[in-house]
């Protein structure tokens, strides 16, 4: 059998990275060059016109958004799977020890009126939103075009998930506290009604819906996310603290870590994009039909928060200067 | 601690549907995308999945998991038996790797698709997790035979396989993406989770799982074990989706859909499982033939798992009992003939004692593929190594893409089944593949296998070197040549003499 093989040298590592002049991590190991559906010009091996091709062609493929070579982003924090248990166990285990204390001193009982009203219209609520976080970050997970880049976004997912099985784990504490607040059962009809909520719920369902992998990564990653960390967490977190309720304080200050490391990985992206000419405009063009949805959602939530006059002038100055910081 | 149960909290997290006003229902859950039957969302709300977990629990669950599999003490004494490991079992891990791991990250993706489009904000959780879980899995499947690469080239196909054209590798990527990553999120739960994970990942995990602990491959047998205690729990996704969708008048479409999907991946595991476990382990380590494994671990199992859903097996059960006794025969015959196409070494295997054992296990072996390894035999005895590598093209079926091939014998003959659309005459290996395509023709009707590319001119030069690079072979890797360097014919020869 004639072949080239006398050519093929022995490996140290994975052919695709021998080019490198240094060993590679684990995070370059298992995390690069993975999918396969952006080897050839049609994503999925089916007739071209199915469903399927045509949305990745058009959503993914054709995104305005353009680099040559996506697969050669890297995560900052270089995150594998078996990392971010790690991480994330020690940071349930510090959280659980949190809410046990808080718990074990009756904290619940100690609450103002006023305070619960603002627990039941601010806070618990909040697990629709971030669901929506969770379904719009794994949209991205299959869209994106490069393994890098989706397992940052798998990540930030699972973050989602975290923070709704917490909310939700004080839903049902209130509830057993406060019986007649009907806590767990109310939250539907404020996010849907409460005016407070509506610029959030108008962001998110429009986030979800803009299908280009890459408008849909500045809604969600530039836009949305940085407004809820501003406002939700950070905003009514600072409410708590005025109001007495340092477990709320703490619980928001634990999800701002999560925030933070999203928050590397988008600054990474933007970065890796900008380097191509042509990215800037496009990304500041959807920044900027973006914005005022972001800015209105912040406005109508904080304006929402007791004792909270600047939440809302704040939380804006704060989502422009992180976007400036990553040079947009 | 005075800490909540998860059971009390836990049906708070999971209701988070909510009426969208800002945008309509169709375009936030297109039906394209998430549910084409139009269940109602009330219905959908009712999904129930078996098995629990909070992120607590699996962060810590995992953590746990992964710090035996990647423990440091195993590493040594995995390096201690990869000096002596045999080239059968080598060709084992090199199929596995190679098949697997790319595969199971592109599953992260579909699981992605539940948790954006999944009607149920249950399913969406659990998809969560199951997304997770995929991630997990691709990335063990590579940092293992990644460890093994600088020994020898052929694990980089862990990493590139499906980065190339092989024609073992389009048969893969033309199933996973028809079943998986070309679905909406209800039809691909029944395809993925139900068909795939709950029906046939025991084949892929525990099947070889066994025989890798008696080759004393530990690291191997603890890796897959831990990746199916984790497909056990997320696919569990399939059993309410299918629930829901008898109840609300769907059933002939389910036992469609899971027809379709059952065919697909038992066609790609006969050979992936199939082979290794009667072929390429060595007779004294395997624990129990294919066949055996099939009726005890699969057959039984999927058709109680089917009929408690209200469901049937397949129409086609009888091919697939037939198929069980043949495949992976015809397919280790083939593979072995055509070994420079392939990434690992396949060993030929069948010396006198093999044979015995096919026999005893698969009555009427020797009399058919026995015949076909006669020929072989002769001729490495005569030492005509040459004349086994076959000259002539085969034909791929347009479903699987594996070559048809039939059992060999006295009244042997490749035939394939076909079908014509809109001019084009297309060729399967089974009544089973044939009726796959007359499903849905659109779907299928551009795909051209290896074959079609050979004469379509997309192959340069369209000759056999021009072949094995478009395969990858001399690129990635060299080829595969035999496992055993013939060994097994040895015991013909001193049968012979004596
Ligand atoms: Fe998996
Ligand atoms: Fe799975
Ligand atoms: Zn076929």
């Amino acid at each position: 059998m004639a072949n080239d093989s006398n050519e093929l040298k022995p490996l140290k590592t994975w052919s695709h990275l021998a080019g490198q002049r240094r060993r590679p991590s684990e995070y370059e190991i298992v995390s690069t060059n993975l999918l396969w559906s952006t080897d050839g010009d049609m994503p999925w091996a089916l007739s071209p016109n199915i469903d399927m091709n045509k949305w990745y062609l058009k959503y993914r493929n054709q995104s305005p958004l353009k680099h040559e070579d996506w697969d050669a982003f890297r995560d900052p924090d270089e995150l594998v799977y078996r990392t971010y248990n790690i991480k994330q166990d020690g940071q349930e285990t510090y959280v659980d020890g949190l809410l046990d204390e808080h718990n074990r001193n009756e904290h619940d009982t100690g609450y103002g009126k006023d305070w619960l009203e603002c627990l039941a219209k601010s806070y618990t609520p909040a697990r629709y939103l971030i669901h929506t976080m969770q379904m719009g970050s794994a949209y991205l997970v299959q869209m994106v075009p490069a393994s890098t880049i989706e397992n940052c976004a798998m990540l930030q997912a699972a973050d989602q998930l975290r923070w709704i099985s917490r909310i939700s784990y004080r839903t049902k504490e209130l509830q057993k506290s406060f019986a007649n607040l009907d806590f767990g059962g109310q939250e539907r009809n404020r996010w849907e009604k409460d005016p407070s909520w509506q610029g959030f719920r108008k962001l998110m369902e429009r986030t979800l819906v803009t299908y280009d992998w890459a408008e849909h990564f500045v809604a969600l990653n530039l836009i949305a996310k940085p407004a809820i960390d501003e406002a939700f967490i950070r905003q009514l977190g600072k409410a708590s603290r005025r109001n007495g309720d340092m477990l709320l304080a703490l619980l928001n200050d634990a999800q701002m870590l999560d925030s933070e490391r999203s928050r590397r990985w988008t600054k990474a992206l933007v970065e890796f994009a900008l380097n191509i000419e042509g990215n800037r405009t496009i990304l500041e063009e959807w920044i900027k039909k973006w914005e005022p949805l972001g800015d209105s959602a912040i406005e109508l939530y904080c304006d929402g928060l007791p004792d909270s006059p600047e939440a809302s002038s704040e939380a804006k100055i704060a989502v422009k200067e992180w976007r400036q910081s990553i040079g947009l | 601690m005075a800490l909540l149960e998860r059971n009390e909290w836990y049906d708070i997290a999971r209701d988070t549907n909510w009426t969208p006003t800002y945008v309509s229902q169709e375009n936030l859950f297109p039906p394209t995308m998430s549910d084409p039957y139009q269940i109602p969302i009330d219905e959908w709300e009712t999904f129930d999945e078996p098995y629990k977990v909070s992120f607590r629990e699996y962060v810590r669950t995992q953590r746990e998991k992964d710090g035996s599999a990647y423990s440091v003490k195993a590493a040594l004494s995995r390096s201690r038996f990869y000096d002596q490991a045999c080239e059968g079992w080598a060709s084992v891990l090199k199929l596995h790797y190679g098949t697997v791991a790319l595969t199971e990250y592109q599953a992260c993706q579909f699981q992605a698709r539940m948790v954006r489009f999944g009607p149920s904000p249950s399913m969406r959780n659990m998809a969560t997790f199951g997304m997770l879980d995929e991630m997990r899995h691709a990335q063990l499947q590579l940092f293992f035979p990644h460890e093994l690469v600088h020994r020898d080239r052929q694990y980089d196909w862990a990493h590139e396989a499906a980065h190339t054209n092989n024609w073992a590798v389009i048969g893969g990527r033309h199933a996973m993406d028809d079943i998986m990553m070309c679905r909406d999120a209800v039809t691909g739960s029944l395809m993925v989770s139900f068909a795939f994970e709950t029906g046939l990942t025991n084949l892929q995990m525990i099947g070889l799982s066994t025989d890798a602990a008696n080759m004393g491959d530990f690291t191997f047998s603890n890796l897959i074990t831990s990746i199916q205690s984790d497909e056990a729990r997320h696919a569990q996704l399939g059993t309410p989706t299918i629930e829901i969708m008898v109840r609300n008048g769907y059933k002939e479409d389910a036992q469609k859909i899971l027809d379709i999907a059952f065919w697909r991946v038992w066609r790609l595991f006969s050979v992936s499982v199939g082979i290794p476990m009667d072929y390429y382990i060595p007779l004294e380590q395997r624990h129990m033939s294919f066949k055996e494994f099939m009726h005890e671990w699969v057959n039984r199992q999927y058709v109680r798992q089917v009929e408690d859903l209200g469901l049937a097996k397949p129409w086609y059960w009888q091919h697939f009992l037939d198929d069980i006794e043949n495949h992976h025969h015809c397919q280790q015959g083939g593979i072995w003939s055509w070994r420079p196409t392939v990434w690992w070494n396949p060993p030929g295997a069948v010396g006198p004692k093999e044979r015995q054992w096919l026999e005893k296990k698969y009555p009427g072996w020797n009399d058919s593929y026995g015949t076909y390894w006669d020929v072989i035999t002769e001729n490495l005895l005569a030492d005509r190594e040459e004349k086994t590598h076959p000259e002539c093209v085969p034909i791929i079926c347009n479903m699987c893409q594996i070559p048809i091939s039939n059992r060999p014998g006295k009244a042997w003959k490749a035939r394939p089944y076909q079908f014509e659309h809109e001019g084009r005459r297309y060729n399967f290996c089974t009544e089973p593949c044939r009726w796959i395509f007359t499903t849905d023709p659109n779907r299928y009707k551009d795909h051209e296998t290896i074959v079609d590319r050979m004469y379509s001119g997309e192959i340069q030069p369209p000759d056999l070197d021009g072949v094995l690079k478009y395969m990858g072979i001399g690129v990635v890797s060299e080829g595969g040549r035999d496992g055993y360097n013939y060994q097994w014919i040895e015991g013909f020869r001193s049968a012979a003499a004596e």
